[in-house]
């Protein structure tokens, strides 16, 4: 059910802009590109977890002849991933931190060549001691053992001591997740250009041009102007996509520039798998003080990460993790305390979610063993705790009078009937064959950067006027944001359409490309909409004022006049079509043709980055989902039967794809919750391929329900909030609990498997 | 059309010939006899809208209609697709009524995200329909079962094949 409302091209399903070219098999991913001359490259890996680079050997009995080889002597730039600590290398020169981390690079006439070659290329390496598996980390931090944090964050609130002389109940558990992947279907790719100025050209699959721009421009010691970086159609991404490109694209552009030819790289599945980001395994200790009546007096979160060999994008991460660690519920003393644990694994990254997923499976497992405590009703406990206009968050940050969280929570209870199916749970039940569970989860997420992130982005996004003419666009969006598939491109045309008063046929948005569109910032943190869009809509106003003014002097001797569905019209009556006076106004060439505008904050807003205090996020979108599921007693198999989603994303721009937005985050939130696991062994994960790493399909999808409630971000035009993230985070605890009120019994690690539920099984029968 | 792998003149050293139907045209080729058909048609015959995404028969993207049967081009090689096979992919299925009708179906139903998966699964959708013009919900799911989609959640891509189904039962000329 889409309840939404309308204002022009604002809350209309318009069909998508890119879907018919894909349907075809016309688009181009970066695998459809050739180049002339074009050769393939491929990556000389580390095949130890640790270790010191002693040489390096080359097969003599290979055919070097046509092949180039780059080592880190070629590079003539810095040797350091720039990213947030300047800590990882593009190539391993001394120390090698994990296994499969690259050394050296080839490229070779043709794909098989170019791996043939790699596998020619050994690396001599002195082993040294590695630590890899992440419930290793674990035991050894719980232990108080020696661990490496790559970074460090506390948030603190009020008197953790007096939260806990106050409480008449304290409830301490453990919660963990482990790595998952994003399993974009188009695995990582890039093709580099060189170009005869020395420069170099980028094109290929990524999230964030700005991120890949700065990195090449240090690695290759090239100025700005000599690097262009440009998207190709991406086939998907979910975070996978975001820092990982700058490390393929500054490869491509190594053996670019020494070979002289463009070179393409494109992992194939298991190599995509093996060494690009995962998403951060956790460890997550809640301890609560409560009253018995159900008020939460203190409490204190131990937050750990394991990052891998290097921080890249782990202290944001940390930040998004520790900011929703206890988010949603009232309570004057809180400490929680975040960590990320260094290995010897390759650098854990973006995840849809980004730390939230695990704060929440962590957050909304234990509010439910809270409720349980004190013994209310999981949906009881949480109304009565819920943040309430005037409320403080943990950074201090302080809630809205009105704010989607309530809304959402009681629609999702009164749609799914909780009440009263939750008195029906079969609770482990031996009188039934099969056992019926239901629970919720009540979540948020952060809608944009962390932080003090958006105030050091300045997002910055134009909107242009052109010929048209041939049907060619009148206008066209300049922003960095990419289509990945969550629908960019269609939204931010119709805000564009919207603003402008204008049919969104007369907006274009081509693929960003650096040497054409500013810094809007990376299309991450479900910022897109929100912020870009909120951009976007002031310039096109900007935009609309300039033209109104124009033909105000030049049709209509000066009267004022307003553009509405593509007509100036005076007040009088006069009407001018707004094709003909678009060319009318590009006719003198000093006039201005882009409309540039910058995001601002809220006004008031302030966050102090040292003691994370203060508003962490510009605003929050929330939800709640109701999840139903089913236990064949005999063989423990796990069905979720329905999931019941209610939503506030503001104000929703296009329902159909908002929809889509939540029933793909759900699914794959499924699979983390379920499905998707992957082992540590030998220093390499597990599932390596799809035969084991075992991700959704569609015989494993429940009934979903979805409700939209618009509580609109209240400044920006458009109104939206953040949606790509926040349909994942809660998935896993709604389930889980379900589970445990199916089964009897809580599992606290993530996934859910019959596995486990076997063994908690066993240890009932133990107990009793 | 006649084609020669890339860079290669003639016939190589044990390679072998075959002649096949792909998308209604007579081909033929010169090719190593364990070269997938996959790489035959994205890098011989320029068809890339046959994507890769996994190599291994997981995943459903590379799906083609090899004599009407979907398959996954990703473990079919050369040596076992014999002279006259019909292949359709889809640039094939796009020049069709069908093809053209479920295309339409898919953007109207916002089935199409990222798109990777899109191809694959229109073949798969396309063999359903063809040998079932009423399908099922259940035989809807049945049908893509192979085929992974990782941004949809896949109701609306259900939703799309039932709209497909409708319109192509009514048009005139449809199967």
């Amino acid at each position: 059910m889409v309840t939404v409302t309308r204002r022009g091209y604002i809350g209309l399903p318009v069909e998508r802009t890119d879907a018919i070219e894909k349907a075809q098999g016309k688009a181009q991913y970066v695998d459809d590109l050739r180049r002339p001359d074009m050769w393939y490259g491929a990556v000389v890996r580390s095949p130890v977890s640790h270790g010191f680079i002693e040489g390096l050997d080359r097969d003599p009995d290979f055919d070097w002849s046509r092949v180039v080889l780059v080592t880190p002597e070629d590079i003539p730039g810095r040797n350091v991933v720039e990213s947030l600590v300047h800590d990882m290398p593009f190539l391993a020169s001394q120390e090698v931190r994990y296994r499969g981390e690259p050394v050296a690079l080839v490229a070779a006439p043709t794909r098989e060549a170019a791996r043939a070659a790699a596998a020619a290329v050994k690396p001599r390496i002195r082993a040294a001691p590695s630590l890899t598996v992440p419930d290793d980390v674990v035991r050894i931090y719980k232990e108080g053992g020696e661990l490496e944090y790559l970074w460090r964050q506390d948030i603190r609130k009020g008197d953790i001591e007096r939260g806990f002389r106050e409480a008449e109940i304290v409830v301490e558990r453990e919660y963990r997740t482990g790595y998952a992947e994003q399993l974009y279907l188009e695995p990582q790719g890039m093709i580099a250009v060189p170009q005869e100025d020395g420069g170099v050209l980028i094109e290929g699959s990524m999230q964030c041009p700005y991120y890949v721009h700065p990195e090449l421009c240090a690695l290759l010691n090239l100025p700005p102007e000599k690097v262009r970086v440009r998207q190709t159609v991406v086939g998907g991404a979910f975070g996978g996509k975001e820092d990982f490109p700058s490390l393929i694209a500054g490869y491509c552009a190594l053996l670019a520039l020494k070979s002289g030819r463009a070179v393409k790289m494109v992992f194939d599945r298991e190599e995509d798998i093996l060494f690009t980001t995962k998403r951060h395994p956790s460890w997550v200790r809640h301890r609560t003080g409560l009253t018995r009546d159900g008020r939460i007096t203190g409490w204190q979160v131990d937050f750990l990460l394991i990052g891998g060999a290097y921080a890249t994008l782990s202290p944001v991460v940390l930040a998004r993790g520790i900011i929703h660690a206890t988010i949603g519920y009232r309570c004057d003393n809180v400490l929680i305390e975040g960590r990320v644990v260094r290995t010897h694994m390759p650098p854990s990254g973006a995840f849809r979610g980004f730390g939230a997923p695990q704060a929440f499976w962590a957050l909304e497992s234990h509010v439910d063993e809270l409720a349980e405590a004190c013994g209310m009703r999981p949906d009881e406990f949480r109304l009565r705790n819920a943040y309430r206009g005037g409320d403080t968050m943990a950074t201090g940050q302080k809630v809205p009078e009105e704010y989607g969280g309530p809304a959402v929570l009681r629609k999702a209870l009164e749609q799914s009937r909780f009440e009263a199916r939750f008195a029906h749970c079969s609770r482990g039940s031996t009188l039934t064959d099969r056992w019926y569970g239901i629970g919720l989860a009540y979540f948020c997420h952060g809608a944009g950067f962390t932080g003090d992130g958006e105030a050091r982005i300045k997002a910055r996004a134009a909107v242009e006027l052109a010929g048209g003419g041939e049907g060619g666009p009148l206008v066209v969006i300049r922003a960095s944001s990419t289509e990945m598939g969550q629908g960019a491109q269609t939204v931010l045309r119709q805000i564009v359409a919207e603003a402008l008063g204008v049919p969104i046929e007369s907006v274009s948005y081509p693929l960003p490309d650096t040497a054409l569109v500013p810094d809007s910032g990376p299309t991450v943190a479900s910022r897109t909409t929100m912020v870009v869009g909120a951009v976007l809509y002031d310039a096109a106003v900007a935009m609309k004022k300039a033209l109104e003014g124009f033909v105000s002097q030049q049709f209509f001797d000066g009267a004022d006049c307003v553009l509405e569905e593509a007509v100036f019209r005076s007040g009088s009556g006069q009407a001018v079509d707004f094709e003909r006076a678009v060319q009318d106004y590009l006719r003198t060439a000093e006039r201005q043709q882009r409309f540039e505008a910058v995001f601002s904050l809220p006004p008031g807003s302030q966050w102090d980055q040292e003691n994370f205090r203060g508003d962490a996020y510009p605003d929050y979108s929330w939800a709640c989902y109701v999840a139903e599921v089913e236990v064949e007693r005999a063989t423990l198999a796990i069905r979720p039967i329905r999931v019941t989603a209610v939503l506030d994303i503001g104000r929703v721009v296009n329902p159909v794809l908002a929809e889509g937005q939540v029933e793909g985050g759900l699914v794959q939130g499924l699979g983390y919750a379920m499905m998707e696991k992957v082992g540590v062994r030998d220093g390499l994960f597990e599932a390596d391929r799809l035969q084991t790493y075992i991700v959704p399909g569609v015989l494993d999808i429940p009934e979903i329900r979805i409700t939209f409630l618009e509580f609109p971000y209240r400044y920006s035009g458009p109104g939206a909030k953040g949606l790509g993230e926040l349909p994942l985070n809660g998935v896993a605890p709604a389930i889980g609990n379900a589970l445990k009120h199916a089964v009897g019994r809580r599992i606290h690690d993530l996934p859910l498997t019959p596995e486990k539920l076997f063994r908690a099984i066993e240890e009932r029968l133990v107990e009793q | 059309m006649n084609t020669e792998s890339a860079g290669e003149k003639g016939l190589g050293h044990g390679w072998i010939r075959r002649t096949w139907v792909v998308n209604g045209e007579e081909v033929s080729l010169s090719v190593p006899p364990l070269r997938r058909v996959l790489d035959i048609l994205r890098e011989e015959l320029g068809l890339t809208g046959t994507k890769e995404g996994c190599g291994e028969g997981e995943c459903g993207t590379c799906t083609i209609l090899v004599d009407d049967r979907p398959v996954c081009s990703c473990l079919l090689v050369a040596a076992q697709v014999p002279d006259g096979s019909r292949i359709l992919t889809i640039e094939g299925l796009s020049a069709m009524e069908e093809g053209r009708i479920l295309e339409a179906a898919y953007v109207e139903a916002g089935a199409v995200q990222c798109g990777f998966c899109i191809p694959g699964m229109l073949m798969a959708s396309y063999a359903l329909l063809r040998r079932n013009g009423k399908p099922t919900d259940a035989e809807i799911r049945e049908a893509i079962a192979g085929n992974i989609c990782r941004c949809t959640g896949y109701v609306k891509i259900v939703e799309a094949i039932r709209l497909a189904a409708e319109r192509i039962g009514r048009a005139p000329a449809g199967k």
